[in-house]
Protein backbone atom coordinates (compact mmCIF):
# COMPACT_ATOMS: atom_id res chain seq x y z
CA UNK A 1 0.00 0.00 0.00
CA UNK A 2 1.00 3.17 -1.09
CA UNK A 3 1.86 6.04 1.94
CA UNK A 4 -0.37 8.68 0.49
CA UNK A 5 -3.67 5.87 0.85
CA UNK A 6 -2.67 5.48 4.12
CA UNK A 7 -3.00 8.94 4.94
CA UNK A 8 -6.71 9.01 3.26
CA UNK A 9 -7.70 6.09 5.37
CA UNK A 10 -6.38 7.32 8.81
CA UNK A 11 -8.03 10.62 8.07
CA UNK A 12 -11.25 8.83 7.11
CA UNK A 13 -11.16 6.57 10.15
CA UNK A 14 -10.05 10.03 12.44
CA UNK A 15 -13.22 11.31 10.71
CA UNK A 16 -15.95 8.74 11.28
CA UNK A 17 -14.67 8.18 14.86
CA UNK A 18 -15.90 11.08 15.96
CA UNK A 19 -19.34 10.91 15.60
CA UNK A 20 -19.67 7.08 15.18
CA UNK A 21 -22.05 5.29 18.12
CA UNK A 22 -21.98 8.64 20.00
CA UNK A 23 -25.58 8.42 21.32
CA UNK A 24 -26.49 4.73 20.59
CA UNK A 25 -25.20 2.79 23.75
CA UNK A 26 -24.05 -0.60 22.79
CA UNK A 27 -27.33 -2.18 23.77
CA UNK A 28 -29.19 -0.32 21.31
CA UNK A 29 -27.06 -1.10 18.58
CA UNK A 30 -27.51 -5.19 19.57
CA UNK A 31 -31.27 -4.34 19.14
CA UNK A 32 -30.82 -2.66 15.62
CA UNK A 33 -28.81 -5.43 14.45
CA UNK A 34 -31.22 -8.06 15.55
CA UNK A 35 -33.55 -5.73 14.17
CA UNK A 36 -32.17 -5.74 10.71
CA UNK A 37 -31.75 -1.46 11.20
CA UNK A 38 -30.38 -0.78 7.64
CA UNK A 39 -28.99 2.50 9.01
CA UNK A 40 -27.08 1.36 12.35
CA UNK A 41 -26.31 -1.85 9.58
CA UNK A 42 -24.66 0.63 7.35
CA UNK A 43 -22.96 2.52 9.57
CA UNK A 44 -21.04 -0.59 11.36
CA UNK A 45 -20.32 -1.65 7.97
CA UNK A 46 -18.36 1.43 6.81
CA UNK A 47 -16.74 2.32 9.86
CA UNK A 48 -15.03 -0.91 9.71
CA UNK A 49 -14.07 -1.71 6.37
CA UNK A 50 -10.97 0.76 6.08
CA UNK A 51 -9.01 -0.85 8.60
CA UNK A 52 -10.04 -4.09 7.27
CA UNK A 53 -9.17 -3.38 3.75
CA UNK A 54 -5.57 -1.75 4.84
CA UNK A 55 -4.91 -5.31 6.81
CA UNK A 56 -5.69 -7.20 3.56
CA UNK A 57 -4.12 -4.88 1.14
CA UNK A 58 -0.80 -5.31 3.15
CA UNK A 59 -0.89 -8.77 3.66
CA UNK A 60 -0.74 -9.73 0.00
CA UNK A 61 -4.71 -9.06 -0.81
CA UNK A 62 -6.48 -7.55 -3.24
CA UNK A 63 -9.69 -4.94 -2.99
CA UNK A 64 -11.87 -7.50 -4.19
CA UNK A 65 -10.79 -9.65 -1.71
CA UNK A 66 -10.57 -7.56 1.31
CA UNK A 67 -14.56 -7.01 0.00
CA UNK A 68 -15.11 -10.55 0.00
CA UNK A 69 -13.49 -11.25 3.24
CA UNK A 70 -14.95 -8.48 5.07
CA UNK A 71 -18.82 -9.04 3.75
CA UNK A 72 -17.94 -12.95 4.83
CA UNK A 73 -17.12 -12.00 8.55
CA UNK A 74 -20.14 -9.00 8.59
CA UNK A 75 -22.44 -11.48 7.57
CA UNK A 76 -20.76 -14.12 10.33
CA UNK A 77 -20.70 -11.28 13.28
CA UNK A 78 -24.97 -10.45 12.20
CA UNK A 79 -25.87 -13.82 12.75
CA UNK A 80 -23.88 -14.55 15.47
CA UNK A 81 -25.03 -11.32 17.33
CA UNK A 82 -28.61 -12.32 16.34
CA UNK A 83 -28.68 -15.61 17.61
CA UNK A 84 -27.33 -14.32 21.12
CA UNK A 85 -23.61 -15.92 20.57
CA UNK A 86 -22.23 -12.70 20.62
CA UNK A 87 -22.80 -10.28 23.60
CA UNK A 88 -20.45 -6.96 23.01
CA UNK A 89 -19.56 -6.30 26.40
CA UNK A 90 -18.25 -2.40 25.66
CA UNK A 91 -19.11 0.15 22.63
CA UNK A 92 -15.85 -1.22 20.90
CA UNK A 93 -15.83 -4.52 20.96
CA UNK A 94 -17.89 -4.97 18.15
CA UNK A 95 -15.72 -3.38 16.28
CA UNK A 96 -12.82 -5.35 17.45
CA UNK A 97 -15.05 -8.54 16.77
CA UNK A 98 -15.43 -7.63 13.08
CA UNK A 99 -11.81 -7.15 12.58
CA UNK A 100 -10.76 -9.96 14.40
CA UNK A 101 -13.32 -12.35 12.31
CA UNK A 102 -12.25 -10.63 9.22
CA UNK A 103 -8.43 -11.00 10.00
CA UNK A 104 -9.26 -14.81 11.37
CA UNK A 105 -10.66 -14.92 7.93
CA UNK A 106 -7.63 -13.77 5.77
CA UNK A 107 -5.77 -15.69 7.22
CA UNK A 108 -6.93 -18.90 6.52
CA UNK A 109 -7.12 -18.03 2.82
CA UNK A 110 -3.21 -17.55 3.25
CA UNK A 111 -2.82 -20.51 4.73
CA UNK A 112 -4.59 -22.86 2.51
CA UNK A 113 -2.94 -24.89 -0.37
CA UNK A 114 -3.50 -21.67 -3.36
CA UNK A 115 -1.51 -19.50 -1.36
CA UNK A 116 1.18 -21.43 0.04
CA UNK A 117 2.82 -22.31 -3.58
CA UNK A 118 3.16 -18.56 -4.21
CA UNK A 119 3.90 -16.72 -1.35
CA UNK A 120 7.18 -16.46 0.68
CA UNK A 121 6.37 -16.50 4.40
CA UNK A 122 8.64 -13.51 5.05
CA UNK A 123 6.82 -10.96 2.74
CA UNK A 124 3.98 -10.94 5.09
CA UNK A 125 5.22 -8.44 7.36
CA UNK A 126 2.50 -7.69 9.58
CA UNK A 127 1.15 -11.61 9.96
CA UNK A 128 -0.19 -12.11 13.16
CA UNK A 129 -1.30 -15.31 15.23
CA UNK A 130 -5.21 -15.68 15.50
CA UNK A 131 -7.05 -13.63 17.98
CA UNK A 132 -7.12 -15.95 20.95
CA UNK A 133 -10.39 -14.59 22.77
CA UNK A 134 -12.55 -15.07 19.68
CA UNK A 135 -11.14 -18.52 18.45
CA UNK A 136 -13.63 -20.39 19.96
CA UNK A 137 -17.04 -18.58 17.99
CA UNK A 138 -17.77 -20.38 14.93
CA UNK A 139 -17.14 -17.38 12.39
CA UNK A 140 -18.14 -19.17 9.41
CA UNK A 141 -22.04 -19.16 8.79
CA UNK A 142 -21.48 -19.63 4.59
CA UNK A 143 -20.28 -23.98 6.61
CA UNK A 144 -23.97 -24.46 7.33
CA UNK A 145 -25.20 -26.32 3.74
CA UNK A 146 -28.69 -25.91 4.18
CA UNK A 147 -28.32 -22.14 5.08
CA UNK A 148 -26.69 -21.65 1.96
CA UNK A 149 -28.98 -23.96 -0.04
CA UNK A 150 -31.92 -21.28 1.37
CA UNK A 151 -29.81 -18.52 0.64
CA UNK A 152 -29.03 -19.26 -3.27
CA UNK A 153 -32.71 -20.64 -3.58
CA UNK A 154 -33.90 -17.10 -2.28
CA UNK A 155 -31.70 -15.36 -4.09
CA UNK A 156 -33.07 -16.56 -7.30
CA UNK A 157 -36.75 -16.50 -6.66
CA UNK A 158 -39.55 -14.88 -8.61
CA UNK A 159 -39.30 -10.89 -7.59
CA UNK A 160 -42.95 -11.10 -6.26
CA UNK A 161 -42.31 -13.61 -3.55
CA UNK A 162 -39.05 -12.07 -2.34
CA UNK A 163 -40.15 -9.03 -1.82
CA UNK A 164 -42.95 -9.84 0.15
CA UNK A 165 -40.56 -12.43 1.96
CA UNK A 166 -38.10 -9.43 2.21
CA UNK A 167 -40.34 -6.84 3.67
CA UNK A 168 -42.02 -9.10 6.33
CA UNK A 169 -38.86 -11.25 7.61
CA UNK A 170 -36.39 -8.52 7.11
CA UNK A 171 -37.83 -5.08 7.04
CA UNK A 172 -40.15 -6.97 10.16
CA UNK A 173 -43.24 -4.81 8.29
CA UNK A 174 -46.36 -5.77 9.37
CA UNK A 175 -48.31 -8.24 7.40
CA UNK A 176 -51.20 -4.99 7.38
CA UNK A 177 -48.72 -2.66 6.05
CA UNK A 178 -47.71 -5.49 3.38
CA UNK A 179 -51.31 -5.83 2.51
CA UNK A 180 -51.94 -1.94 1.47
CA UNK A 181 -48.28 -1.87 -0.17
CA UNK A 182 -49.20 -4.77 -2.47
CA UNK A 183 -53.32 -3.64 -2.37
CA UNK A 184 -54.08 -6.83 -0.98
CA UNK A 185 -56.80 -7.67 1.99
CA UNK A 186 -54.71 -8.96 4.81
CA UNK A 187 -55.90 -12.53 4.14
CA UNK A 188 -54.48 -13.43 0.58
CA UNK A 189 -51.55 -11.53 1.50
CA UNK A 190 -50.96 -14.24 4.65
CA UNK A 191 -51.98 -16.82 1.81
CA UNK A 192 -49.79 -15.52 -0.42
CA UNK A 193 -46.88 -15.54 2.47
CA UNK A 194 -47.29 -19.05 2.99
CA UNK A 195 -47.37 -20.21 -1.08
CA UNK A 196 -44.19 -17.94 -1.27
CA UNK A 197 -42.83 -20.49 1.64
CA UNK A 198 -43.52 -23.57 0.29
CA UNK A 199 -41.94 -22.42 -2.92
CA UNK A 200 -38.94 -21.27 -1.41
CA UNK A 201 -38.67 -24.61 0.61
CA UNK A 202 -39.29 -26.56 -2.64
CA UNK A 203 -36.66 -25.28 -4.25
CA UNK A 204 -34.09 -24.76 -1.48
CA UNK A 205 -34.51 -28.86 0.27
CA UNK A 206 -35.91 -30.37 -2.69
CA UNK A 207 -32.57 -32.93 -2.70
CA UNK B 1 -35.09 -36.28 1.07
CA UNK B 2 -38.79 -35.84 0.58
CA UNK B 3 -39.80 -32.17 1.55
CA UNK B 4 -42.29 -32.76 4.73
CA UNK B 5 -45.36 -31.42 4.67
CA UNK B 6 -46.43 -28.20 6.29
CA UNK B 7 -49.87 -27.14 6.59
CA UNK B 8 -51.21 -22.91 6.52
CA UNK B 9 -51.92 -23.28 10.23
CA UNK B 10 -48.85 -25.52 11.31
CA UNK B 11 -46.30 -22.60 9.44
CA UNK B 12 -48.10 -20.22 11.01
CA UNK B 13 -47.80 -22.00 14.89
CA UNK B 14 -44.15 -22.53 14.49
CA UNK B 15 -43.57 -19.04 12.82
CA UNK B 16 -45.03 -17.74 15.94
CA UNK B 17 -43.16 -19.39 18.03
CA UNK B 18 -40.02 -18.36 16.61
CA UNK B 19 -41.21 -14.90 16.48
CA UNK B 20 -42.06 -15.22 20.41
CA UNK B 21 -45.78 -14.37 19.76
CA UNK B 22 -47.50 -17.66 21.33
CA UNK B 23 -49.21 -17.07 24.82
CA UNK B 24 -47.97 -19.44 27.92
CA UNK B 25 -50.84 -22.28 27.25
CA UNK B 26 -49.93 -22.45 23.76
CA UNK B 27 -46.29 -22.19 24.50
CA UNK B 28 -46.20 -24.91 27.08
CA UNK B 29 -48.31 -27.24 24.15
CA UNK B 30 -45.46 -26.37 21.78
CA UNK B 31 -42.75 -27.49 23.89
CA UNK B 32 -44.54 -30.70 24.89
CA UNK B 33 -45.03 -31.49 21.02
CA UNK B 34 -41.56 -30.02 20.28
CA UNK B 35 -40.00 -32.55 22.99
CA UNK B 36 -42.03 -35.80 22.11
CA UNK B 37 -42.16 -35.38 17.89
CA UNK B 38 -39.10 -35.55 16.20
CA UNK B 39 -40.67 -34.89 12.43
CA UNK B 40 -42.21 -31.77 14.09
CA UNK B 41 -38.69 -30.68 15.73
CA UNK B 42 -36.99 -31.31 12.48
CA UNK B 43 -40.00 -28.50 10.92
CA UNK B 44 -39.69 -26.06 13.21
CA UNK B 45 -35.16 -26.21 12.87
CA UNK B 46 -36.13 -26.16 8.74
CA UNK B 47 -38.47 -23.00 8.68
CA UNK B 48 -35.72 -21.63 11.37
CA UNK B 49 -33.00 -22.01 8.90
CA UNK B 50 -34.80 -21.03 6.06
CA UNK B 51 -36.12 -17.74 8.05
CA UNK B 52 -32.48 -16.90 8.72
CA UNK B 53 -31.40 -17.74 4.84
CA UNK B 54 -33.97 -14.84 3.30
CA UNK B 55 -32.48 -12.22 5.62
CA UNK B 56 -28.95 -13.47 5.49
CA UNK B 57 -29.13 -13.14 1.46
CA UNK B 58 -31.40 -9.93 1.77
CA UNK B 59 -28.25 -8.38 3.84
CA UNK B 60 -25.52 -10.06 1.68
CA UNK B 61 -27.47 -8.08 -1.34
CA UNK B 62 -27.50 -5.06 0.59
CA UNK B 63 -24.13 -5.17 1.83
CA UNK B 64 -22.89 -4.91 -1.80
CA UNK B 65 -25.14 -1.38 -2.17
CA UNK B 66 -23.16 -0.05 1.19
CA UNK B 67 -20.01 -0.97 -0.15
CA UNK B 68 -20.94 1.14 -3.38
CA UNK B 69 -21.16 3.96 -1.07
CA UNK B 70 -17.68 3.59 0.08
CA UNK B 71 -16.63 3.06 -3.23
CA UNK B 72 -17.78 6.26 -4.80
CA UNK B 73 -16.09 8.03 -1.50
CA UNK B 74 -13.09 7.04 -2.40
CA UNK B 75 -12.76 7.47 -6.00
CA UNK B 76 -13.12 11.42 -4.02
CA UNK B 77 -10.00 10.89 -2.13
CA UNK B 78 -7.97 9.06 -5.14
CA UNK B 79 -8.50 12.58 -7.44
CA UNK B 80 -6.77 13.94 -4.34
CA UNK B 81 -4.11 11.73 -4.18
CA UNK B 82 -2.18 12.56 -7.13
CA UNK B 83 -1.66 15.83 -5.81
CA UNK B 84 -0.38 14.93 -2.86
CA UNK B 85 2.34 12.32 -4.52
CA UNK B 86 4.15 14.93 -6.35
CA UNK B 87 4.63 16.86 -3.10
CA UNK B 88 7.46 18.76 -2.24
CA UNK B 89 8.47 20.34 0.93
CA UNK B 90 7.89 24.02 0.03
CA UNK B 91 4.50 23.21 -1.59
CA UNK B 92 3.91 21.44 1.24
CA UNK B 93 4.90 24.54 3.75
CA UNK B 94 2.60 26.12 1.61
CA UNK B 95 -0.52 23.99 1.61
CA UNK B 96 -0.24 23.73 5.65
CA UNK B 97 -0.24 27.65 5.82
CA UNK B 98 -3.29 27.76 4.22
CA UNK B 99 -5.14 24.89 5.71
CA UNK B 100 -4.37 26.36 9.17
CA UNK B 101 -5.67 30.38 8.37
CA UNK B 102 -8.55 28.67 6.29
CA UNK B 103 -9.36 26.64 9.48
CA UNK B 104 -8.77 29.50 11.46
CA UNK B 105 -10.83 31.96 9.67
CA UNK B 106 -13.56 28.96 9.53
CA UNK B 107 -13.42 29.04 13.69
CA UNK B 108 -13.20 31.86 14.30
CA UNK B 109 -16.13 33.39 11.75
CA UNK B 110 -18.04 30.06 11.47
CA UNK B 111 -20.88 29.28 13.75
CA UNK B 112 -19.58 27.26 16.73
CA UNK B 113 -23.18 26.39 17.72
CA UNK B 114 -23.78 23.96 14.29
CA UNK B 115 -20.38 22.22 14.45
CA UNK B 116 -21.38 21.35 17.89
CA UNK B 117 -24.42 20.54 16.95
CA UNK B 118 -23.39 18.16 14.50
CA UNK B 119 -20.56 16.66 16.25
CA UNK B 120 -22.96 15.49 18.96
CA UNK B 121 -26.45 14.91 16.51
CA UNK B 122 -26.98 11.45 15.52
CA UNK B 123 -30.69 10.57 15.41
CA UNK B 124 -32.15 8.50 18.13
CA UNK B 125 -32.26 5.18 16.92
CA UNK B 126 -35.70 4.35 17.81
CA UNK B 127 -37.54 1.02 19.19
CA UNK B 128 -37.29 -2.45 17.92
CA UNK B 129 -39.70 -3.23 15.60
CA UNK B 130 -40.95 -6.32 16.87
CA UNK B 131 -43.64 -7.69 14.75
CA UNK B 132 -46.31 -7.00 16.88
CA UNK B 133 -49.95 -8.18 16.53
CA UNK B 134 -51.14 -6.05 19.13
CA UNK B 135 -52.95 -2.57 18.34
CA UNK B 136 -49.97 -0.69 18.51
CA UNK B 137 -48.94 -1.80 14.50
CA UNK B 138 -49.42 1.48 13.48
CA UNK B 139 -46.81 2.94 15.94
CA UNK B 140 -44.79 0.49 14.98
CA UNK B 141 -45.64 1.13 10.78
CA UNK B 142 -44.03 4.66 11.20
CA UNK B 143 -41.45 3.26 13.29
CA UNK B 144 -39.77 1.49 10.20
CA UNK B 145 -40.60 4.83 8.36
CA UNK B 146 -38.36 6.64 10.61
CA UNK B 147 -35.60 4.40 10.96
CA UNK B 148 -35.45 4.09 6.94
CA UNK B 149 -35.15 8.30 7.35
CA UNK B 150 -38.95 8.83 5.49
CA UNK B 151 -39.10 11.21 8.62
CA UNK B 152 -41.98 13.31 6.75
CA UNK B 153 -43.79 9.90 6.25
CA UNK B 154 -43.15 8.72 9.90
CA UNK B 155 -44.41 12.15 11.41
CA UNK B 156 -47.33 12.21 9.53
CA UNK B 157 -48.69 8.84 10.83
CA UNK B 158 -47.70 9.07 14.03
CA UNK B 159 -49.82 12.37 14.28
CA UNK B 160 -52.68 10.25 13.02
CA UNK B 161 -51.80 8.43 16.05
CA UNK B 162 -52.58 11.37 18.16
CA UNK B 163 -56.10 11.61 17.62
CA UNK B 164 -56.33 7.90 19.36
CA UNK B 165 -53.49 8.74 22.18
CA UNK B 166 -53.81 12.30 23.47
CA UNK B 167 -50.68 13.22 24.87
CA UNK B 168 -49.09 10.44 25.20
CA UNK B 169 -45.22 11.13 25.99
CA UNK B 170 -44.02 8.34 23.41
CA UNK B 171 -45.64 9.30 20.48
CA UNK B 172 -44.50 13.08 21.57
CA UNK B 173 -41.14 12.01 21.55
CA UNK B 174 -40.34 10.56 18.04
CA UNK B 175 -42.71 12.87 17.07
CA UNK B 176 -40.15 15.19 18.59
CA UNK B 177 -36.84 13.61 17.35
CA UNK B 178 -38.14 12.88 14.16
CA UNK B 179 -39.32 16.72 13.27
CA UNK B 180 -35.43 17.28 15.02
CA UNK B 181 -33.50 14.59 12.77
CA UNK B 182 -35.89 16.33 9.96
CA UNK B 183 -33.91 19.67 10.63
CA UNK B 184 -37.26 21.30 12.09
CA UNK B 185 -35.92 22.24 15.07
CA UNK B 186 -38.61 24.80 15.73
CA UNK B 187 -41.44 22.06 15.69
CA UNK B 188 -39.05 19.52 17.44
CA UNK B 189 -39.01 21.94 20.67
CA UNK B 190 -42.73 21.89 20.97
CA UNK B 191 -42.99 18.41 21.63
CA UNK B 192 -40.10 17.48 23.14
CA UNK B 193 -40.93 20.13 25.49
CA UNK B 194 -44.06 18.75 26.48
CA UNK B 195 -42.06 15.38 27.04
CA UNK B 196 -40.05 16.58 29.43
CA UNK B 197 -42.88 17.83 32.11
CA UNK B 198 -43.02 13.76 33.07
CA UNK B 199 -40.09 12.97 34.80
CA UNK B 200 -41.18 9.84 35.14
CA UNK B 201 -41.14 9.08 31.53
CA UNK B 202 -38.73 6.45 30.59
CA UNK B 203 -36.83 8.28 27.98
CA UNK B 204 -36.68 11.32 29.78
CA UNK B 205 -33.28 11.84 29.76
CA UNK B 206 -33.08 11.30 26.21
CA UNK B 207 -35.85 13.62 25.61
CA UNK B 208 -33.77 16.35 27.64
CA UNK B 209 -30.91 16.09 25.55
CA UNK B 210 -32.41 16.26 22.26
CA UNK B 211 -34.05 19.14 23.52
CA UNK B 212 -31.21 20.67 24.61
CA UNK B 213 -29.67 19.38 21.00
CA UNK B 214 -32.69 21.47 19.07
CA UNK B 215 -32.10 24.77 21.82
CA UNK B 216 -28.42 24.79 20.43
CA UNK B 217 -29.17 24.42 17.03
CA UNK B 218 -31.75 27.16 17.06
CA UNK B 219 -28.72 29.30 18.94
CA UNK B 220 -30.50 29.68 22.30
CA UNK B 221 -27.73 28.66 24.48
CA UNK B 222 -29.44 29.42 27.80
CA UNK B 223 -32.56 26.78 27.31
CA UNK B 224 -29.36 24.19 25.32
CA UNK B 225 -27.47 24.54 28.65
CA UNK B 226 -30.21 24.26 31.40
CA UNK B 227 -32.01 21.21 29.51
CA UNK B 228 -28.43 19.49 28.93
CA UNK B 229 -28.12 20.12 32.61
CA UNK B 230 -31.35 17.68 33.06
CA UNK B 231 -30.31 14.58 31.18
CA UNK B 232 -27.70 11.82 33.18
CA UNK B 233 -26.56 10.63 29.70
CA UNK B 234 -23.13 10.73 29.05
CA UNK B 235 -23.35 12.91 25.76
CA UNK B 236 -24.98 15.35 26.91
CA UNK B 237 -22.84 16.23 29.69
CA UNK B 238 -19.74 16.08 27.24
CA UNK B 239 -21.47 18.40 25.63
CA UNK B 240 -22.35 20.60 28.06
CA UNK B 241 -18.98 20.86 29.35
CA UNK B 242 -17.77 22.18 25.71
CA UNK B 243 -20.55 24.69 25.86
CA UNK B 244 -19.06 25.66 29.05
CA UNK B 245 -15.49 25.72 27.90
Amino acid sequence: MKENELVVYLFCLANNMKNIFKTDSQRQVILAIQDNDPIILKKIYRYNYPKIEIFILKNNGSKDQAKDIYQEAFLAVWQNVKQNKFRPQSETSINSYIYAIAKNKWLDVLRSQGYKKTIVTSRLKHFEIKAEEYNDIDDDILKDKRLEDVMHAFKNLGEACKSLLRKFYFEKKSLNLIAEELALNAASTRNKKYRCMQKLREIAFKN
Amino acid sequence: MNLPHLSQNEFEQIEKYLNGWLDDSDLHDFDQRLNNDSDFKTKVEELKITIMGIEAQTLKEQLNKFHNDIESHNIKHNVNDSKIYNFNWKRLVIAATLVIAAGSFWIISGNLNNQLYSKYFTPDPGLPTTMSSSDNYKFYEAMVDYKQGNYNTAISKWERLQNIKINNDTLNYFIGVAHLANQKEHNAISFLEKVTKNSEFALVNDAYYYLGLAYLKSNDLDKAKSNLQHSTIDNSKALLSELND
